[in-house]
């Protein structure tokens, strides 16, 4: 074969190679690359984090309101049934000093932060909201966090749903547990009665309808994450 | 006569970039496609006529959501150490000359588009590239210069905050993240148009690095589609011209 023919032969191929490609997922071999660069992506975005690296809104942004969507994985939207399972409590546990079970009260006891953040959705989507409710760190600081400890679970009565954090990104100061939306109690359709909440990750990773705080030493995935969606999830 | 007309470097890294801007295009149309919108919620947005419109699939790559974001997200690195070493490359090895704008190109574009528009008879006298030709290829690394930074804007919002508020914000720094994909998928459709209407003979050129002068545009008076196949005049005599 001449080198003309081999190269228009080659041109050929790929072209076909590229319109075949054409809303498809990719080569399957390369599923190993791209999950390799994953987890050097990772490094990256963990190396960049600083808990000194705000959200801002500007004023000029209005509040999404209703506009903002509800999002959960049960069939109907889930809602703490007190009669069946007793009063809501969060419960804190696994690699702490104290386990902590929280009723409703005395997270609203802790110190109160109200943040109007944008809310980052691995769709593309952004909403401005303000939030209120206790910041992670104080909980995690009540609670005696054990140093092995370097991953939270945060798991839900949404049916089973959960996401795992590194703990650098729970404990930034605008990782709150959350039971206020513009000044209201948190709705059912938003995660009531206390949901995670913070900008520094994806919404994803921000578990609604909060029933269960584990410190562990390791990550645990998460619904999304074990789905094929980016563990870490960082802004 | 046969010239060498690319370095390997300049093709190999031509070619990485074709397959390296391809999937960004396209992996980013499959993310976009998730909202294809720019509002944020509970607001509306001024510049987008095509709001809650898909793009085709046929477009997109990636499959779905979390697909087109492993393969954004792995790839941003090659096109972007791909451009840097292109660069990098073209600045210690001296062919910025042949790219770089210069004065008096803008007046030689012009005569370009006369050529172009039939108002001018004879093909402008051109170095190896054309004024016009220097304009989009100077551009194009200016582009994605910038898509790289709208890019890590969008990318780390959080972390980048200083950045993407400088943009903007969030919301419109995806916009001028799409505007600048825009504007390098143009520039590509007009330049792939270009080689196979004025100059398919510079294909080679790109592969093996061979160029035939004689079949330049120049010698060829080469519009879109005219004089394709014409033999140049052969260089001595081509200065008699213009």
């Amino acid at each position: 074969m001449h080198r003309r023919d081999f190269l228009w032969a080659g041109s050929g191929i790929s072209m076909s190679w590229l319109l075949a490609a054409c809303g498809s997922r990719g080569p399957k071999e390369a599923e190993r690359v791209l999950s390799y660069a994953t987890r050097k992506n990772e490094g990256v975005e963990r190396a960049l984090f600083r808990h000194t690296s705000m959200d801002e809104t500007s004023a000029k942004w209005r509040n999404a309101g209703a506009a903002l969507p509800s999002y959960f994985i049960a069939k109907t939207v889930p809602v703490w049934d007190t009669a069946a399972r007793g009063p809501w409590t969060l419960e804190v546990t696994g690699l702490v000093r104290t386990p902590l079970r929280l009723t409703l009260e005395t997270l609203q006891r802790l110190p109160r932060v109200t943040q109007r953040v944008n809310h980052y959705c691995v769709e593309g989507w952004t909403a401005v909201e303000s939030w209120t409710g206790c910041r992670f760190s104080d909980i995690a600081h009540a609670a005696g966090v054990a140093p092995e400890a370097a991953f939270v679970d945060f798991q839900s009565f949404d049916d089973g749903y959960h996401e795992s954090w590194d703990i650098e990104s729970a404990m930034h100061p605008q990782t709150l547990v959350a039971y206020g939306l513009d000044g209201a109690p948190l709705a059912p359709a938003h995660g009531a009665p206390a949901r995670v909440y913070s900008p520094v990750k994806l919404g994803y990773k921000n578990t609604k309808y909060l029933t269960r705080i584990a410190f562990l030493p390791k990550a645990n995935g998460g619904y999304w994450s074990d789905r094929g969606y980016e563990w870490y999830g960082g802004t | 006569m046969k010239v060498h007309r690319h370095h390997w470097f300049v093709r190999l890294t031509h070619w990485v970039n074709v397959i390296a801007l391809t999937v960004m295009v396209t992996s980013g149309l499959q993310i976009f496609n998730a909202y294809p919108q720019f509002n944020r919620r509970g607001e509306s947005f001024c510049c987008y006529p095509f709001a809650g419109h898909d793009i085709p699939r046929w477009a997109t790559f990636g499959g779905w959501l979390a697909g087109g974001r492993h393969w954004h997200f792995a790839m941003m690195w090659v096109l972007a150490i791909n451009g840097v070493a292109y660069l990098v490359f073209l600045f210690f090895h001296g062919e910025w000359r042949d790219l770089a704008p210069r004065r008096g190109d803008v007046r030689d574009a012009w005569e370009m588009m006369k050529f172009y528009l039939f108002v001018r008879k004879h093909h402008p006298h051109q170095g190896k590239h054309n004024a016009l030709q220097k304009f989009t290829y100077s551009a194009l690394p200016v582009l994605g210069a910038l898509a790289i930074v709208t890019g890590l804007a969008i990318w780390k919002p959080v972390t980048l905050a200083p950045l993407t508020n400088a943009l903007g914000g969030y919301a419109l720094a995806r916009y001028w993240h799409f505007l600048i994909m825009v504007a390098l998928v143009a520039l590509s459709v007009m330049h792939i148009f270009m080689v196979f209407a004025v100059d398919p003979y510079s294909i080679r050129s790109i592969v093996t690095g061979a160029y035939n002068s004689e079949r330049s545009p120049e010698l060829r008076d080469a519009r879109p589609f005219y004089h394709l196949f014409t033999r140049g005049q052969t260089t001595e005599d081509s200065d008699a011209s213009a």
